[in-house]
């Protein structure tokens, strides 16, 4: 079977930084099952790891992407609940190849007729945004939630749940097209941070009483402009810092404005609560299958274009989730 | 009447007493003949105009009066002259006679010492954090800063009634003490160790679940380094002088939450709650299940003595200013 493979670290917009191999096909240990695969999501991270710059050193060689979708080709002897022949979707590291041994504990049943690409792409974002703003924020309807770096993967998937779960979603982001892709996924106002001033329009857009929620993947000069910006009880949700640095807000702020200011660490709730993280996803995974979630996929690349698809997530040109195909 | 006054910012020697004309109640306003009344680390740095509440020259200082209703005001039905209340003046509480709005007004029981129920003002603002705000749970772990002042103090009491396992930090053996006496089950002398050391190894391998922090300043930093995940750091005030900045790299890694109150806002924002509350403090108080620790009652005519014992970090939980023989 085919896969992926890195062997060296190095620049993510090489050609050969990634190759195509036939390697032999996995077999399940006890508790895993091998999907043949139809799609892997690949994300940012992936491309840090092929620098080694992200928060571990993978073994090489190493295949990237984190999730996928496909079919069960077999299952380990103690595996219950999945047969050879069910639709489902995993989340494990090495995920572009095709055929991939998975925990059963990291995988979900697929409805019939959810298409396997949209599937393959949105479990890592959206249990990230879900985790945020149901458990973190418990984010209700009616308030309104503003969301920084809107067009990225995350935020992409916060302007989507936001808008599913009743809340006046305010999608902000540096370009016209990023706010365009915000507004098809449900924003109901745009900011345009490039040009226009976030805490000023926040301010007009609630009416002076400021946001219940952010969510602020990005950080750095979007932070303390956005976290004056919020109402009384309002929830600060600190993802990430895509933007760059790890900004610094002064205590006098929630102590004004009675907020909190909540770190959202998904990969840390996992470990800690795995029951609870399973069923976010079982959630998430019914919403898909009904429509009542909409991913946005920016690029589909069969398995062999995979370097292309490499290259548009380094040059920051996608909007939302890319997923491999592998044609299966 | 005599009340004192801030004229000018600065140190409370700055306060002067003067004579002033009593009082007149307006449109559901009463005036107390006040017995008692609260002064605080907050009411030291409005008057050194260090505060995030600014207060407008000329003012009187001092936090809520208790006292007996001198005169009521029209439309006012709920209460009578002799009346013994508590309540937030329109200005400070500092004067013999305190002009207060009914909305914020609090009858007390027969018999309630008024001296007392000033002591435990600082009650409802650790309440609130610890019930409402950080919602503890027992079996939880509880670090106070500064937790041998109002607030701190009335928060070690209320944390080991909550259940949870209170941690104190304070500045010298004698307020430690103190805190243990309130119940606290582990101290810290934070003006003498390793503070970041010593609060690491208090919360054990779980990390502190809540902090209760009044003072800010340079222990913020090791306070918030020693959350564990889930914790919830509520933020009540800047006694240490200045105001901390978070970065925003420590609540993500460690899934915790920097929260903020001031029971002055509580009281614009939602005012039926900051009711409720100041009820739940007489309730308790009278059920006796607070003992406010009063270190100190003054004259009025001494307030600037009580404000220099704030200022200069000398107070064990409360001290309160008294008039008409309280």
């Amino acid at each position: 079977m085919r896969a992926v493979l890195c062997k060296e670290f190095g620049p993510p917009t090489s050609a050969d930084r990634v190759t195509i191999e036939d390697i032999p096909a996995p077999v399940p240990k006890p508790d895993e099952v091998v999907v043949s695969v139809k799609a892997a999501g690949i994300s940012f991270p992936d491309v840090l790891l092929l620098q080694n710059k992200y928060q571990y050193t993978p073994a090489l060689p190493f295949t990237p992407g984190s999730e996928l979708s496909g079919i069960v080709k077999s299952v380990g002897m103690e595996v219950k609940g999945y047969k050879p022949g069910d639709a489902v979707i995993g989340k494990n590291k090495g995920c572009c190849a095709e055929e991939v041994a998975v925990p059963a504990s990291k995988l979900w049943h697929l409805p019939a007729g959810v298409d396997f690409n949209a599937a393959a792409g949105f479990s890592g974002n959206y249990a990230t945004s879900y985790y945020a703003l149901r458990q973190r924020a418990n984010l209700q309807p009616g308030e309104t939630l503003l969301v920084l770096g809107a067009s990225g993967g995350v935020g992409l998937a916060a302007v989507d749940l936001g808008r599913m779960m009743g809340a006046r979603v305010i999608a902000c982001a540096s370009t016209a097209a990023k706010l365009a892709a915000c507004k098809q996924a449900g924003a109901d106002e745009l900011i345009n941070y490039e040009i226009e001033d976030i805490h000023v329009r926040a301010m007009e857009l609630t009416g002076g009483k400021g946001v219940d929620v952010i969510y602020d993947p990005v950080g750095d000069r979007f932070a303390e402009p956005a976290a004056r910006s919020m109402g009384w009880n309002g929830r600060y949700l600190i993802v990430g810092f895509a933007a760059g640095a790890i900004p610094k807000i002064s205590f006098m702020l929630p102590f004004e404005k009675r907020c909190a200011l909540m770190g959202v660490w998904s990969g840390g709730y996992t470990q800690r609560f795995p029951r609870e993280s399973y069923d976010n996803i079982t959630e998430l995974v019914a919403m898909l299958a009904v429509g009542k979630i909409r991913p946005h996929i920016s690029g589909i690349y069969p398995l062999e274009n995979i370097s292309e698809a490499f290259r548009a997530l380094a040059n920051r040109e996608v909007i939302g989730k890319v997923v491999i195909t592998t044609g299966k | 009447m005599r009340a004192v006054l801030c004229r000018r910012y600065g140190p409370p020697d700055s306060l002067v007493l003067e004579d002033m004309p009593s009082p007149k109640p307006g449109r559901g306003e009463v005036v107390i003949s006040m017995r008692a009344v609260g002064v605080s680390q907050a009411n030291v740095l409005i008057v050194a105009d260090n505060h995030p509440n600014k207060r407008a020259l000329p003012f009187i200082p001092g936090g809520e009066a208790a006292g007996l209703i001198k005169e009521i005001g029209e439309g006012v039905t709920a209460f009578k002259p002799g009346d013994a209340v508590i309540g937030a003046g329109k200005d400070g509480g500092c004067a013999e006679e305190v002009l207060a709005s009914v909305d914020r007004l609090y009858l007390l029981p027969e018999g309630m010492d008024f001296t007392q129920i000033v002591g435990a003002g600082s009650y409802a603002t650790s309440l609130h954090a610890l019930r409402d705000v950080a919602r503890v749970k027992p079996g939880e772990t509880v670090l106070i800063l500064g937790a041998a002042g109002g607030v701190g103090l009335a928060a070690v009491d209320l944390a080991k009634q909550m259940g949870a396992r209170v941690i104190a930090c304070a500045s010298s053996p004698e307020k430690l003490d103190l805190c243990r006496q309130y119940g606290a089950d582990e101290l810290i002398n934070y003006d003498g160790e390793d503070l970041r050391g010593a609060i690491k190894k208090a919360g054990g391998d779980k990390g502190l679940d809540v902090v209760i922090d009044p003072v800010g300043g340079k222990y913020a930093d090791p306070a918030v380094r020693g959350m564990g995940w889930g914790g919830r750091y509520v933020i009540i005030g800047f006694a240490g002088g200045f105001v901390p900045d978070l970065p925003l790299n420590l609540p993500l890694l460690k899934g915790c939450a920097v929260m903020g109150m001031s029971l002055h806002r509580l009281a614009q924002h939602d005012p039926q709650a900051a009711k409720a509350l100041r009820a739940d403090v007489i309730r308790l108080l009278a059920e006796g299940k607070i003992r406010p620790h009063i270190c100190a009652t003054y004259p009025l005519e001494h307030t600037a003595d009580a404000m220099n014992d704030l200022r200069l970090r000398k107070v064990l939980g409360k001290v309160v200013v008294v008039a008409g023989g309280a």
